[in-house]
């Protein structure tokens, strides 16, 4: 089942004489479970994609659709609201709130919704044990370390039990420890719940976590590879390649 | 360098012209004041209309000085923000290479630029708002008087020397400042969270409660400030509220806002909803570094409400304090005031009259009155007390009853009063050279009865029943046998003010009979009622308009910078609000909260300011006037509108930048 289709997608910035196009017209669909990876050197057009696909930013041209829902169509509440209860993010800077806690900050998406308090605290307490975070909930971002920090905002990402979750660049603040465990969570995560994961990243080893990786250059999907029965070091080996048939230059790694 | 310093100067003054425009207009808006101030009392008709009143010049110049001082405070304050703002900048320019001198001298021409544009602007401003302040003042003083426009010199001199002395100030300030950035402060954004966000402590919550604790203790002693009992220690009970109340106000803000907040904070545990992310969390965590400039906020907006609101009361009071001296349009007295009336009937002016006898009896004050009043001067005294008679007191008041063995205490109002409460119930003796009565006091009315020769000092004065009445004789000591209370249709009063004049009746000989025996006189100056009101008027006009305009300007004040803080505050939280907004709160989500927040931030100095100055006005408002409640309400409420166009205007900041959020 497709729990995200993008067709036609248009992305250009700029009036008219100065106009840059910086998608030129992407098709993609996710099937639910999928960790979808979208790699290509800087300027492809990677953030812009990822943040057209999760509403945050709209297409100038075709349709995004999540779990059958046309986001086009949505008005600026509606789409904020549907971003709260159906999405989660994960961002390179964490962008977790200073004034709150680390559980405040988790809990934050389900401050206006419905949901049981027990129900939230079970998932909760399933989350921070899962993500090795349990120990400082109580602790304030500043008292913690960078992977702390984004473990914290992955699982702020998933209390929600969102349909999908949207990563921009996780592991780019992250020493290569707090990035690997990070990403095996992830990994886990997705397999054990199921969780759609659409990822960004110019990182190999990153990458290489994912079922599937979609290559971009100038705008358009260049290639895309899947993990099927690989290892995982096989497919880091392939994603090398494949990212130095791209060409090397530009990777702002 | 390719570009000019002064080139460099325009440039950026354009860039920042968005944060300027504010600063800017603060600093014309101090120029139009302190101009038009100054102009005003340099005005011809104003001279005039102020000549009589001994306490305008003084009046005048202890508020030019405090004026200075507030636009001193306020731009060095508003100046000190703007530098804040721009710390990031000036550590740019450092990192291109420009040394911090080039720096200052960078942004000491942006200044000077500034300030003579707004002077000159401000002086034109202030030259036309002159005129229209003169016109207020001469309306408060209700003087019909053309205004004319003059142009001061006086002004000018004072006004250009006043801000160039402000302009070296904050130029010294910009220097300070700049020397103390380092290129760190580019980097300051992240410092300047881990230096706000700390945990909260039991210790800091004990300390927060007791700033509680101090206000309540401040407010109950100034309840009992001004009662007879405790006079010897007037100043030492001052400097105590003073002292608990400011003390107070700055725990509050430092630690109980943080303190209440928190428990219901820690209640929450941890499911937060989303006005306790924009709004309570903020707040909780900015309070530390805010808590100084509130206190100063609150007390300053305190101590201005509680000035304009006591001179509104002096104000306001002047028509029943003027009733103190007649309480009817005009007052006449004996064969002179019978005289008097027959002259308004020859020259068939209507009126409708009161006739009272005037009888007196002898009393101790101490028996009357409710308070110890040990150690006062008033109660330990025999005197005399002015007696009418029951059945003329009933043309003008035909409720009132007696029996024989009961009195009514009239006329006893204002600063007597309050210090010396009578309450009804009590029962005293009075007594003539051989009999003495037994009345019990059944009611004490605040009308006003005698005119102000019978009751200088706003001494109470005894009804009794007329079989009593007629019992007492004329004593010696009695100057006036009978008084007449006139009251004329609005349109011949001025007729027969003139009559009145004509006649002489306004000079009055009372003789008096001293403690020891001895006897002396003196004249009594028996004004008419519109007479006692304008001179009231004359004196208090002043007042209230050098206080409200100084309330005016502090309310602007302080007004500017609670808006000049949320500005910077918003541009802050920039940051926070993208992710609220990326994660899924929509703008009318955020807003919500928003409006909680300036809720707080307006609402709570307004709040505490306004129990201070309640405080501080009920404690000893009776000394000014005698209405409290109108003015004060009146006084309340223009500095809660203006609070809240204040509280609007940042509100509409804040919708700009979290609709850039995203």
């Amino acid at each position: 089942m497709n729990i995200l289709v993008a067709r036609k997608v248009k992305k250009t910035y700029g009036k008219r004489n100065l106009q840059q196009e910086v998608l030129k017209g992407i098709d993609l669909e996710v099937e639910k479970g999928e960790f979808v990876g979208i790699m290509g050197p800087s300027g492809s057009g990677k953030t812009t994609l990822l943040n057209v696909l999760c509403s945050i930013d709209k297409v100038s041209e075709g349709f995004v659709e999540i779990n059958g829902q046309k986001l086009q169509r949505m008005k600026e509440r509606a789409l904020a609201n549907f971003r709260r209860k159906e999405l989660g993010f994960i961002f390179q800077d964490y962008n977790l709130l200073d004034t709150l806690t680390v559980k405040e900050n988790i809990l934050l998406p389900i401050s206006i919704s419905k949901m049981s308090r027990a129900a939230v605290e079970a998932r909760f307490k399933e989350l921070v044990t899962v993500l090795g975070i349990d120990d400082i909930i109580s602790k304030y971002p500043n008292e913690i370390s960078g992977g702390e920090k984004q473990r914290t905002s992955a699982a702020r990402a998933l209390i929600t039990n969102p349909s999908m979750v949207f990563a921009d660049e996780p592991t780019g603040a992250l020493d290569s420890k707090s990035a690997t465990s990070l990403l095996s969570n992830l990994a886990h995560i997705n397999q054990e719940k199921q969780a759609t994961i659409m990822m960004v990243t110019h990182d190999a080893v990153a990458a290489s976590f994912c079922s599937r990786v979609l290559f971009l250059k100038d705008g358009q999907i260049y290639t895309e590879l899947y993990k099927g029965e690989k290892s995982r070091n096989e497919f880091f080996q392939q994603i090398l390649n494949t990212q130095s048939v791209l060409g090397g230059d530009g990777y702002d790694a | 360098m390719a570009m000019t310093l002064s080139q460099l100067v325009l440039r950026s003054m354009k860039k920042n012209i968005k944060h300027y425009y504010l600063y800017f207009f603060a600093l014309i808006f101090s120029v139009t004041l302190y101009f038009s101030f100054i102009t005003l009392q340099h005005n011809p008709t104003v001279l005039q209309a102020t000549e009589e009143s001994e306490r305008a010049p003084a009046g005048f110049g202890a508020a030019t000085y405090l004026l200075y001082f507030i636009v001193l405070f306020f731009v060095l304050y508003a100046n000190h923000l703007f530098m804040k703002r721009r710390s990031k900048e000036i550590g740019l320019y450092q990192l291109i290479g420009m040394t911090k001198s080039l720096i200052v001298r960078l942004i000491a021409l942006e200044n000077i630029i500034l300030f003579v544009c707004a002077v000159l602007i401000g002086m034109g401003v202030g030259f036309v708002s002159s005129r229209l302040f003169a016109m207020i003042l001469l309306k408060v003083l209700e003087q019909d008087v053309v205004v004319s426009m003059s142009f001061s010199i006086e002004a000018l001199q004072s006004t250009a020397l006043v801000f160039g002395i402000l302009l070296v100030i904050i130029l010294i300030q910009t220097a300070f400042l700049i020397h103390r950035t380092s290129l760190l402060s580019l980097f300051n954004a992240a410092k300047q969270a881990d230096e706000r966000v700390k945990r909260f402590s039991w210790i800091q919550m004990i300390i927060g409660a007791f700033g509680l604790v101090l206000i309540i203790y401040g407010y109950y002693k100034s309840s009992s400030l001004f009662t007879m009992d405790n006079t010897q220690d007037l100043f030492i009970n001052m400097v105590i509220i003073l002292a608990t109340t400011i003390g107070g106000t700055f725990l509050v803000f430092r630690f109980s806002v943080a303190f209440l907040m928190n428990i219901i904070r820690l209640g929450k545990k941890g499911y937060l909803n989303l006005y306790d992310v924009v709004a309570v969390t903020p707040i909780m965590h900015r309070m530390k570094g805010d808590a100084k400039s509130l206190t100063l906020i609150t007390v300053l907006t305190a101590v201005s409400l509680a000035i304009t609101t006591l001179s509104y009361i002096a104000y306001y009071s002047t028509g029943t304090q003027a009733r103190i001296v007649s309480p009817t349009d005009l007052v006449v007295y004996d064969e002179k005031g019978e005289a008097f009336l027959a002259a308004l009937d020859e020259k068939q002016i209507p009126y409708e009259m009161h006739a009272f006898d005037i009888r007196e009896l002898s009393f101790n004050f101490k028996d009357l009155i409710a308070v110890d009043s040990t150690g006062s001067p008033f109660a330990t005294r025999e005197g005399f007390v002015t007696v009418l008679k029951l059945s003329e007191v009933q043309q003008m008041y035909p409720e009132y009853r007696l029996s024989r063995n009961e009195a009514i205490i009239m006329n006893y109002v204002g600063t007597l009063a309050k210090l010396l409460p009578i309450e009804a119930g009590i029962t005293a003796s009075f007594w003539t050279e051989n009999q003495t009565y037994e009345f019990k006091i059944k009611d004490v009315e605040k009308e006003m009865i005698v005119g102000g020769a019978l009751s200088s000092v706003e001494s109470p004065i005894l009804i009794v029943a007329d079989e009593v009445f007629k019992e007492l004789p004329m004593q010696s000591s009695i100057f006036l046998k009978r008084q007449y209370l006139v009251e004329l249709d609005e349109s011949y009063v001025e007729v027969a003010t003139t009559l009145y004049d004509e006649m002489g009746l306004s000079e009055i000989v009372v003789n008096i009979v001293g403690d020891n025996g001895g006897s002396g006189s003196f004249e009594y100056n028996q004004k008419t009622y519109e007479q006692a009101r304008l001179n009231l008027i004359l004196a208090v006009g002043t007042d209230i308009f050098t206080a409200a305009f100084l309330g005016l300007t502090f309310l602007l004040a302080t007004g500017s910078i609670l808006y000049f803080k949320q500005m910077s505050e918003a541009d802050q939280e920039l940051s926070s609000y993208t992710i609220l907004r990326k994660i899924g709160f929509s703008e009318r989500d955020l807003l919500k909260g928003i409006y909680l927040k300036q809720l707080f931030n307006f609402g709570v100095p307004l709040v505490i300011g306004l129990l201070h100055s309640y405080f501080t006005v009920k404690s000893g408002w009776f000394l000014f006037g005698s209405e409290l409640v109108v003015p004060m309400i009146i006084t309340m409420s223009l500095y809660i509108f203006m609070y809240a166009v204040f509280a609007t205007l940042s509100v509409q900041y804040y919708k700009r930048v979290i609709k850039q959020a995203l």
